[in-house]
This record gives structure tokens, sequence and C-alpha cells, in this order.
């Protein structure tokens, strides 16, 4: 092989590398926040590669972002984490002429608080925390009747200082979001209180021993909730009467990343009422995506555990990311709670 | 010997130094930054996250997770020595050690799982005790130290009977034959002479149960069902939720030199011979 | 005493084994969740179907016997080093790579690789998981083979050396063989540790380089789908009969040496 050969046969294989690459994507999700064929269809349709793999921490994804070298391209952050990635500059401006299915959101989320002209992230799934418990049992009203020993210590809450603490102040008729030390500190002092009734803090580990018939009441979120309550009958979840913390998933767009367009393409795919509804029915979440909520079957377009009402979203609050000073001192009191 | 010594040193060195020590060197650093509002570290330096380390709080967690990782450890000990006893002396050895591994090629998060549901309420144990008369209430088996130190005991067993067996293996057969001719039982014979001859696998094997049991954060929070802090906790809390790395990056820092002085005066006054 | 061992290791053997008999079990089991509700094979079918898992599998694998093989072999020469003249600063940082909390290393190796990176124009990936399973399973082989050579009776080595031989016969012909059940011993446990690791990897690993612990971790939060419990129980027994099957064949050529 002479020179020129070879030359023009490695400049080939790097055209080959060069436009098979074009078509790539690297997808970095939440775990189990697809339907089975959302990925393979896309990439039928765009003749793209796509990269899928999943995180079960937010913090694991924004550590791998923070690097600006990670290697993927659409992230999905929650709802409080897209202000902090816009501040360190992680995330590419969203094109809306690029995003014609935006106008199938909600109308709520068309102009969310955390990013009122989606400038940066797309609103993709939904939830909230409150109360499942079992229909054997009292049923509770509200966040003040897991401090009273109606289940015998057969109650459980989450393990997650955000969503303890949240419950500790509505109780106490504060915000999710208050940063306040004496209002952090009259929280844990509350949780403090709660802790011999508790029989574990525990997340969707949970889900087993509710349906088993173990616990009897359960700080949960409204997924795991209603993964519970399908397979029992004997489950049924309610939104505290003191208000509760809602939280979303968004779709995004690393700065890093190459492939802008494809990207772009790929956010507005999931975008499609079709597309969202399929994600929402195989995994039992809520969809922001208006359009995609009608095409789903009345049984779940109207089950209230998953989407509730407009009278009870009214005392839902956004989690917001926490300012370091507030988040320092509320890790010191949730070791304190742990510890006690 | 130098010679073929640096040959055989090297490759570790350079993995040590490149894989561990840099990178330990990074982790110095970051324990004297500040933390980012939302996770790494920015200037200025600040020995801050030192100064919070002593708290009576964090020193209450300490000890917690030492006084676990020890009983643990103990229990590890007494387990595992008979087993790897057994094993040294089948004649399917391979076989046997092989079985002890087998298990834990399982994701450790499904046999937590398995084990949750062994010691629930309503799960196989109680069952069988209440189907058998033999308990009117179920048990309070799962969400407590006990099963924190159950689960720490099932996780590291394997790594207390390997290092016996490398030893135990080593042993001669004739020794004992030697002291039962002199009129020992078998098991004063096992007591006086292997037991002091295997010192230096119990030692290891200790080492290899007792420091991954410090750091353990799994157990304690499904098993225990996040009741307790373990130091693992701590750390592993202050990398996610807490997302103050400088102050994670100090505990972790602080733990390893305390473990390391521990370890040393341990050694030194039990016998350099044997590591 | 041999009856009240065999007795002892029967219960502990059970003991190992009871939460896999029940992942065994549950993997027939018609729901998703731990409460029995009929019989499928349904599972079993799901794990051939799920290419990611599938494909985790495939990496684990591949990691694991990477990482098992240089950790062995640096272990191995590193603990003979070690033996023949204390290097305790060697030893130190090797207890001390232990002691680190798995995220720390995480965290540490995370950092150190971007900054290399920054230089060299490479992405996380399956080398930057292999390089990390390397660093942490390499003091669980020293400790295990030093064990070993502490019982080794340095006398054997004087006299092959009194007889001709020269360092490396001395270490190869002598001293190795007598090591191999320690260096088997070392292989299985660095092979295990890192077939199942899943804090230090997540933060190591990159596109195109998921684990088998990292997909079932990201399942922990819909609930573990029994596939997994399949797949386990599938890997146990098919090993499981590896292992047996190797022995009988080993206890044969045994048996028909002269």
């Amino acid at each position: 092989m002479n020179r020129r050969v070879f030359l023009l046969a490695v400049s080939g294989a790097a055209a080959g590398c060069m436009t098979e690459h074009a078509r790539r994507l690297n997808v970095y999700n939440w775990s189990d926040y697809v339907a089975r064929d959302t990925i393979p269809k896309f990439e039928r349709e765009f003749g793209a590669h796509i990269r899928y793999a999943t995180y079960e921490s937010a913090e694991e994804m924004l550590a791998k972002a923070m690097t600006g070298n990670s290697g993927w391209d659409v992230v999905f952050p929650s709802n409080s984490y897209v202000q902090p990635m816009r501040e360190m500059d992680l995330l590419a401006p969203l094109d809306h002429k690029r995003l014609a299915n935006l106008k199938n959101l909600g109308k709520r989320f068309q102009s969310p608080p955390w990013d009122p002209e989606l400038g940066w992230s797309t609103p993709y799934m939904y939830g909230s925390t409150g109360i499942v418990y079992s229909k054997q049992a009292p049923q509770p009203e509200g966040w003040r009747d897991l401090w009273v020993n109606k289940y015998q210590g057969r109650m459980t809450m989450l393990d997650d200082p955000a969503e303890v603490f949240a419950a500790c102040l509505k109780r106490l008729g504060d915000s999710v979001n208050a940063t306040a030390p004496p209002e952090l500190k009259s929280a844990e002092a509350l949780a403090i209180r709660q802790k011999p009734l508790v029989r574990a803090y525990i997340n969707a580990e949970v889900r087993d021993q509710l349906i088993a018939g173990d616990v009897l009441a359960a700080q949960s979120w409204s997924i795991t909730a209603q993964q519970a309550i399908d397979q029992s009958g004997r489950l049924a979840f309610v939104y505290p009467a003191e208000g509760f913390p809602l939280y979303c998933d968004t779709a995004a767009i690393l700065r890093e990343s190459r492939h802008q367009e494809l990207a772009h393409e790929f956010l507005n795919y999931l975008l499609r009422p079709e597309v969202a509804a399929a994600i929402a029915r195989e995994m039992r979440t809520a969809t922001a995506n208006e359009a995609a909520r009608h095409l789903l079957p009345a049984k779940d377009s109207e089950n209230t555990t998953l989407y509730p009402t407009e009278a009870i979203l009214a005392r839902g609050e956004w989690f917001e990311a926490m300012p370091p000073a507030a988040q320092r001192l509320r890790d010191r009191l949730w070791t304190q709670i742990k510890s006690a | 010997m130098s010679r073929l010594r640096v040959a055989f040193l090297s490759p570790a060195a350079i993995v040590t130094i490149a894989l561990f020590a840099i990178p330990i060197g990074i982790i110095c650093a970051y324990s004297l930054l500040s933390r980012g509002a939302y996770g790494g570290v920015i200037l200025p330096w600040t020995i801050e996250s030192y100064r919070r380390v002593f708290d009576p709080l964090y020193a209450e967690i300490l000890w917690r997770s030492f006084v676990l990782a020890a009983i643990s450890t103990s229990l590890c000990l007494i387990l595992g020595f008979p087993l790897a006893l057994y094993i040294a002396r089948s004649k399917r050895r391979t076989l046997l050690l092989n079985l002890v591994m087998l298990p834990f090629w399982t994701s450790f998060l499904i046999r937590t799982y398995a084990w949750m549901f062994l010691l629930r309420d309503t799960g196989l144990i109680n069952t069988i005790l209440q189907s058998l008369h033999l308990i009117r209430q179920p048990l309070p088996l799962l969400f407590n130290d006990g099963a924190v130190v159950l689960g720490l005991v099932y996780g590291y067993l394997p790594f207390m009977v390997l290092p016996l067996y490398a030893t135990l293996e080593k042993l001669d057969p004739a020794l004992l034959d030697a002291a039962r001719d002199l009129g020992a039982t078998p098991w004063v014979a096992t007591w006086k002479i292997i037991v002091p001859l295997s010192r230096s696998g119990m030692l290891a094997g200790s080492l290899l149960v007792f420091i991954p049991c410090l750091g353990a954060y799994l157990t304690p929070d499904l098993l225990g069902g996040g009741k307790t802090v373990m130091i693992g906790n701590l750390v592993q809390n202050q990398f996610t939720t807490a997302r103050d790395w400088p102050f994670g990056s100090a505990v972790s820092l602080l733990l390893m030199a305390l473990v390391l002085i521990i370890l040393l005066r341990m050694l030194s006054r039990q016998s350099e011979q044997l590591l | 005493m041999n009856r009240y061992l065999s007795l002892y290791a029967s219960a502990a053997y059970a003991f190992l084994y009871l939460p896999l008999a029940v992942l065994a079990v549950f993997s027939f089991n018609a729901s998703r969740f731990a409460i029995w509700q009929g019989f499928t094979w349904h599972w079993y079918v799901e794990v051939f179907r799920d290419e990611r898992l599938i494909e985790a599998t495939i990496h684990s694998v591949e990691i694991a016997i990477c990482a098992t093989i240089f950790s062995t072999v640096i272990g191995t020469l590193a603990a003979y080093a070690i033996w023949k003249r204390r290097a305790r600063w060697l030893t130190n940082s090797l207890y001390l790579s232990l002691v680190t909390p798995e995220i720390v290393t995480g965290v540490s190796l995370l950092a150190f690789f971007q900054w290399i990176f920054r230089f060299l124009h490479v992405q996380l990936g399956m080398h930057t998981v292999i390089l990390a399973h390397i660093s942490f399973s390499i003091a669980y082989a020293v400790i295990v083979i030093l064990a070993r050579l502490r019982t080794f009776d340095p006398a054997l080595e004087e006299a092959a050396l009194d007889l001709g031989a020269n360092e490396w016969q001395v270490f190869w012909r002598v001293t190795a063989p007598n090591l191999l059940p320690a260096i088997g011993a070392a292989a299985l446990l660095c092979f295990t540790v890192s077939f199942d690791d899943y804090v230090t990897t997540s933060l190591v690993a990159g596109v195109n380089s998921e684990t088998l612990p990292m997909v079932i971790y990201s399942l922990a939060r819909r609930g573990v789908s029994p596939a997994v419990n399949a797949l386990s129980a599938m890997i146990t027994i098919g090993i499981g009969t590896l292992i047996v099957a190797a022995e009988g064949l080993q206890q044969r050529g045994a048996r028909s040496r002269p």
C-alpha cells in the first residue's frame, strides 16, 4: 500500500466515523423514564444512534456534568437543578424554533417558576409527595397524623432530608423552601419528636412492605404510591391538608454537547403527544404534556394520585434550589435527627 | 535481589501513585477549599471544614461506627474460622472456596433486598416462627442495629474466609498428627497449634472486614432503616444530598488518618512480622 | 471434631445461600414485588429481551476479568517484593486505599481523570472503570498473598539459591507455585470486588460503560424487576455448574495420573 492510498483510506475511515458521529446522541436519564419503544423509534425515524444510560440521583448527574467533559448530550435535571446548572453555565440555550411541540405542554408548564421562558429546559414528568396508607388503618388527613400513634410504629418516612424537612415545615405552616435557621431548627425538633413512631426512613423500598401490610402509612412519592396501589386495593394515597412539595423533571441539553441539532430533535420528539403518552402509560408517571394526557385512557388521565385536581395542586409548592448556608445547616440537623 | 525487587515493586508503585496518591492529593486540596453552591469546590482556601469536623455529634457517629464494625469483624472471625478450617482440610478445596464466593456475584443490593424480605414482619422467618406457634407477635428483626450487624457479617464473611484459608491451607497436617500422638484432643490441638499459626490470616481477614464495614452505608440505610448514621453515610451524604465536598473530603481524610494510626500501633504492638 | 466441623460448614453454606434461594424463588413470581402471586417463566424470557441488561452484564464481566488479571499479577509481584524487604510506604498506601470510603475513591478518581483528560482528549468509559477497579483491588491481592507468604519458609528459597538458581528462577520455580492457592484466592476476591462495585464505578463510568450493578441500582427507584433475580439465578446456577464440573474434571485427572 503506497502512502497516498493509505492516506485516502485513513481519511475515508475518518469521514465515515464523522458522519456516523454526527448522528449519534448520548442520553443520560433517570431510570425507567422512557417507554420500551421510545428510543428505537427515534433511532429509526431520525437515522440516529442513541447511547442511553441512567442515573438514580441528581447529584450523580450533576457531578459528571460539572466536569464539562462528560460525553452526555441530553440530561434530565429536576426543576430545582435547572437554575443551578444554568448559573454554572452547563446548559445550552434552547432554540424554540426547533421545538414546535412545546405547545403541547400543559398551561402550568408553559411558564414554570424555575424557567419562565423555557429557555433551558422542557418539563417532562412531574410528581409530588404525600402519604400512602392502608385503608384498614385510620385515614390520615395531613402530615400531623404522622405524629400521633395511630399506626403503632408501622409508619415510615422518606430517607431524604429535603422531604422530611418539607413535611415538618408544612406541619409548622412554613414553606417547604424555608431557609431561616429558626424555622429549620423547629422542624428538626419536630422530626426528633416523631422519630420514636417511625419504623424506618426508607424510600421506594417501602413498596413491598406496604403491599404486604407491614407498613400502614408512609410518606411517599406519588409515583411509588401509585405502583403500590396498582398491586394492592387496600392502599390509598392522600395529599396532605397542610400542603406538600411538588417536583418536575425536565429535559435539557448540555452546553458541551456537539450534537445540538439532534438533541433538539430528540427533545421535540419527546414532546410529541403520542410519544409522551406512551411513556406516561407504560411508566405510570404524570406527564407535563397536556396533549399527551388527553390520549391516555381515562383510568390514567383521571387518576388523582398521579394527576391531582387543580384545587389540590394549589396546596402544592415547587422545590427550589437551597442556598449553601441553609443546606449546610439542614444537613447538620438531619445528621442530628438520624443520630437521635 | 535489588533489581528484581525494583521490577516487582514498580507496577504496584506506579498504579498506587497515579491512581491513589495523586487522586487523594486532589481530595486533600478539596478539603481545604470552599464548597461550591451546588457541589464541587471553589476558592478561597480555608480550614473551615476541619474546624467543623470536631463536633461531638460526629465523634459519636465515629464511635458507633467503630463499635458496629468491631462487633461485625469479631463475628466474622468466629464464624469464618471453622469454615476456612473445614475448607482447608477438605479434598475439594477449590470447589468449596468457589462456592463461598459464588453468592457474591449477585448484586449486593439484590441480596440486601432478599434479607429485607427474610427479616420483615410478614417475612419468611417470622412467618415460619408464627406457623410453628413459637411466637405470637412478629419479632422486630428488621430496621435495627442487629439487622445492620447481620448484613455486615453476611456481606464480608468471605473477606475473612479467603485470607484465613490462604494461611490454613499451608499448615502441615503432620503437626496435628504429632499433637495427637502426644495425647492432645483435636480441639486442644486446633486451639494450641492451628490458631496461633494462622494469626497472619486472621489479621489480614480482620483488616479486610473491619475497614469496609467502617465505611458501609447501604446496609445501615436499608437493613437499619436509616435510623442510625454510620461514618460511611455521613461521607456519602456530603457528596450527595448535602453537596458539601470539602467537608466530605475532610471527614474521610480524618477517618483514613485515624484508621491508619490505629493500624500501625496495633501492628507494631502485635508483631511487625505479621503484616 | 471433623463431624462437627462439616455440620457447621453446611450451616454456614446455608446461611450464605439463603438470600439467593429467596431471590431464585422470586424470579418465578408473577408479581414484580416481593409478594408471591403465582408461577411464571416470564422473567427468564425478559432477561434475553432486555438488551441493556445483557450488555451491562458483558461489560461487567469484561471489566472484572481485566481488573482481576492486572491486579492479581501486580499484587503478587508487589507482595513478594514486600515480603523480601519491607516497603512501608507502599503497604501503608495500600491499607489507606482500603480505608478510603468508596465515594471518595470515586470522586477523587473522577477529578483526576478529568484533569488528565484535558490534555488527552479522551472521555470517561470502559478504560477509566478498569483503571479504577485495578486501583482498589490491588490492596486485596497484596494482603491475601502476603498473609500466605508470612507462613512460607525462606529456607526453601535459600536452598534453591545454594543450588545455583538465580532470583527469578527461585521466584518462578519455588515460591510462586507455593503461592498458587493464595493467588487463586486473591484473584477470586478481586473478581468479586470488581464485579459488584457500584459507587466508584458509577462515578468514573462514561458513555458506553454501564455495568450490571449500575443498571440494578438505577432500577431501585421503581422497584428492581424480577428479571434481575432471574439473571442472578442464572449466573449463580451457570457458574455453579461450571465450578462443580471443573472440580469433577480435576478430580478425575488427578486420579488417572499415576
